[in-house]
């Protein structure tokens, strides 16, 4: 019985690639994380993790582009190109564990508070509510001011400011799967509020949560390079934005070196892109009604 | 002089992914003034395409092609600016579903005002809401101020505002209760006599038309089977499909629609028991009373219809009787025993005592196969046995046949009836004594309630299942109920056996919902 089940999903899953393959830009984008990904985890075996070490630099300061370093090098000489390969890493890494955290708590207190109601529903849309109106970059300040430098910190600062919207979403769309008779007829038939979220509700909230994670991958991502940009970040880890605050504080714009500033940047700026297109791709393969003439 | 409508070989494709779909084909009709025609047919039969293509009010997917003369005119060569002109001022229509065609934030009178202002009529909208019996007082309520009945007339002095030649309505009566129908319907019938206009009314409802039209005309996958002289055409239908609709709506005291013999073998040991049974609700407005100690008795095997308006408190107390709702005061006894309060307690409970809903397209999960569906019951209360076969068993006896066939078919790939089989299997899988259906055919087409009706005395018959049947329809009770009860602002005014109830009502709220009901024999 269960082969028919899968045969189907399997056969559902087939169609929402075809549909995904037909938007364009998603695809770009999915290309693209796909290429950055793979560069980004095969990093430690096509290069050498000692040339991020300011003491065995090896250049001159403030080189500018040429054959040797194609990027040209920083105010210690390192290579530009080897410390944006290794700062991706630490962009995704955070990028997505601080989402799926994110999406885990949103997700959570979004069918819970729309699944139960009454008081427990109150208190937890009184919590994101005040995570909403709070601006989120501050209270991430506040908290990785608090707590130890680290990875971890900042996966915490991002993750925890950043779920109440997805919160809101997975409430409202509980809401409107509760409302429909389907799920009286389950209970009807005996099922507990597990059987009920679990069967029901989860299956037909978690497409708009995926659409979501996507599009929240993007903004943790930002928010990481703000954070390391400000200082915030794990100063041992080369990340995009850490990056950026050394050639902020060494003074690349009077030294015109352009080249340390564009790499980080523009990294950050394709990194998001991608995401935002293969979410918006998504969005539309998997809500039919925003599917209008392409 | 030319008729006032007159259609010649119409036809109606839409564009759509798969290809032109043809949603009418070749329709010829013709409408004099102060005649009414009745279109109908089931959902998806084009009735409602056919309707909207007299004002060009079809989506821009449709391609129209035949004639339409309007006053001789043809709508389909109109210039915008004439076709703007004729919308309303010498076509109108009634729209369905007069609860959505309302604006929610402007009162009604303004709403009413606006195609005069529009068109530079002279109408004044007090004299509108006096033709439609309504005060002219409601010209300044706002739309949810109103009863269904009474935005339904809104919508009627609506579409008079610009003294149209000819009205159009779309299912004018469909979501109304019965007396309010009658009502809704005596209105367009008096304006139609008393103003000469030509009056379209489009309904799936055969006694609907029978006592409000001149001629019928049935239409058929876009096509139109039969027309004739209403009275005719009802009375000796020459085509198999105008039969099964007339069939479809049972007449109250006509032998040949009681389903149930007679002399049927009844146990008569109570199953169910409702005693002194109240449901208050807490609402903005206050409390509100639901239901107001009702007495009601299941015996086992016996199928009881309770009968009354909307907000009559029938679909609480199925809900109450279900568990899915504490009784305020009073008591609900299955076997003569309390119904637990208990979670635990209730999953037992619902073993024995199943609900059908009303549209089985919303009660099943679109993602769920059908398999799925009738195997979830089995899966949540752990029922030993092979899932496989006792998933089959209860799509054999809901006449599903053969079932492994449609074990991995979706919802959306069924038709209503099936559907509703399928929801009723899910319910049979448990094996429970007594079934709750809430209005289980009135979300179906004409064609196929009768299955679902005989498919519900089937399992009377051979499993001694129980049912509750909540309906707003008479005829249904008629035919399918031992027993009647009936119900009114919360109080069960009346209950007793059908014949008696039905045919001698003692009570004079169920006399007026017998007089109510439409009929096909004029």
């Amino acid at each position: 019985m269960t082969s028919i089940v899968w045969q189907r999903r399997r056969a559902a899953v087939g169609s929402t690639w075809r549909e995904f393959t037909r938007n364009r830009g998603g695809l770009a984008g999915l290309v693209v994380l796909g290429v950055v990904v793979v560069l980004a985890l095969l990093a430690p075996l096509v290069t050498d993790a000692s040339g991020l070490d300011v003491t065995k630099a090896a250049g001159q300061r403030w080189q500018s582009p040429s054959a040797e370093f194609w990027f040209g090098t920083d105010h210690t000489g390192r290579s530009v190109l080897l410390l944006t390969w290794w700062g991706s890493r630490i962009s995704l890494l955070i990028g997505l564990t601080a989402t799926v955290l994110s999406v885990a708590i949103g997700t959570l207190v979004g069918v819970t508070a729309a699944h139960f109601g009454g008081w427990l529903s109150a208190g937890l849309m009184w919590v994101t509510n005040f995570f909403l109106v709070l601006p989120s970059l501050v209270l991430a300040i506040a908290l990785s001011t608090v707590l130890p430098r680290g990875i971890g910190t900042i996966v915490l600062a991002i993750g925890v400011t950043s779920w109440a919207s997805t919160a809101r979403l997975v409430r409202a769309q509980t809401l409107s799967v509760e409302a429909r008779p389907f799920i009286e007829r389950a209970k009807v038939l005996g099922g507990g509020h597990v059987h009920v979220i679990g069967r029901h509700v989860l299956p037909a909230v978690l497409p708009l949560v995926f659409v979501n994670t996507t599009l929240t991958v993007a903004n943790a991502i930002v928010a990481e390079a703000t954070l390391s940009f400000l200082g915030l970040g794990d100063p041992s880890m080369v990340s995009w934005g850490s990056m950026l605050r050394a050639a902020n504080l060494h003074g690349a714009v009077s030294q015109r070196a352009w080249w340390f500033l564009l790499p980080p940047g523009l990294g950050v700026v394709v990194i998001v892109l991608a995401f935002t297109l293969v979410g918006r791709a998504l969005e539309t393969v998997l809500n039919p009604r925003l599917r209008g003439d392409r | 002089m030319s008729p006032l409508l007159e259609l010649r070989g119409l036809g109606v494709h839409y564009r759509t992914d798969r290809g032109e779909v043809a949603a009418v084909r070749d329709v010829d009709l013709t409408l004099e003034a102060g005649q009414t025609l009745g279109l109908a047919g089931e959902s998806g039969c084009g009735k409602s395409t056919v309707a909207m293509s007299v004002l060009r009010l079809l989506p821009k997917s449709a391609r129209v092609e035949g004639e339409i003369l309007l006053d001789g005119e043809d709508v389909t060569t109109m210039s915008w600016g004439r076709l703007r002109a004729v919308r309303w001022a010498q076509a109108s229509v009634v729209f369905q579903g007069a609860m959505h065609a309302l604006n929610p934030v402007r009162r009604v009178g303004d709403q009413i005002a606006e195609p005069i202002r529009l068109h530079g009529g002279k109408a004044k909208v007090s004299d509108l809401l006096d033709q439609v019996e309504l005060p002219a007082a409601k010209a300044r309520s706002y739309p949810h101020e109103l009863s269904g009945g009474q935005k339904q007339r809104i919508m009627i002095a609506m579409a008079l505002a610009c003294d149209p030649r000819l009205v159009i309505a779309d299912e004018p009566t469909t979501a109304l209760d019965v007396i309010v129908q009658a009502q809704v319907l005596g209105v367009l019938s008096r304006l139609v006599a008393e103003q000469g206009i030509g009056l379209v009314m489009i309904s799936h409802d055969l006694s609907v038309l029978a006592s409000t039209c001149d001629r019928l005309a049935v239409m058929r996958h876009g096509g139109i089977v039969e027309e004739g002289p209403a009275r005719e055409v009802i009375a000796s239908p020459t085509h198999p499909h105008t039969r099964a609709l007339a069939a479809a709506f049972p007449v109250v005291g006509d032998p040949a629609f009681r389903q149930v013999e007679p002399d049927e073998v009844r146990e008569s040991s109570p199953l169910l028991r409702a005693e002194a049974l109240s449901v208050d609700y807490r609402g903005r407005g206050g409390v509100v009373h639901a239901v107001k100690g009702v007495d009601l008795e299941i015996g086992s095997g016996e199928i009881v219809a309770l009968v009354g308006e909307s907000g009559s408190g029938k679909t609480t107390t199925a809900r109450t009787l279900l568990g899915l709702r504490a009784p305020t005061s009073g008591r609900v006894l299955f076997e003569g025993e309390e119904l637990p309060r208990s979670a635990k307690g209730l999953r037992e409970y619902r073993r024995q005592v199943q609900l059908v809903l009303q549209d089985p397209t919303s009660a099943l999960n679109p993602r769920h196969s059908v398999y799925e569906s009738v195997a979830e019951g089995l899966r949540i209360h752990k029922v030993p046995g092979d899932e496989a076969a006792l998933v089959a068993d209860a799509l054999a006896k809901a006449e599903l046949r053969p079932p492994e066939s449609f074990f991995p078919v979706l919802p959306h790939e069924l038709s209503g009836g099936q559907r509703q089989r399928v929801v009723i299997a899910g319910a049979l899988a448990l094996g429970p004594r007594l079934l709750v259906a809430d209005e289980p055919v009135a979300s179906l087409d004409a064609s196929v309630r009768g299955e679902i009706l005989a498919l519900l005395l089937g399992l009377r018959r051979e499993l001694g299942l129980a049912a509750l049947i909540i309906t707003h329809d008479l005829g249904l009770a008629w035919s399918i109920a031992d027993r009647v009860a009936v119900m009114h602002e919360g109080v069960l005014v009346e209950q007793g056996a059908v014949d008696q109830v039905l045919l001698d009502p003692r009570h004079e709220y169920t006399r007026r919902l017998l007089a109510a009901v439409p009929s096909t024999t004029p």
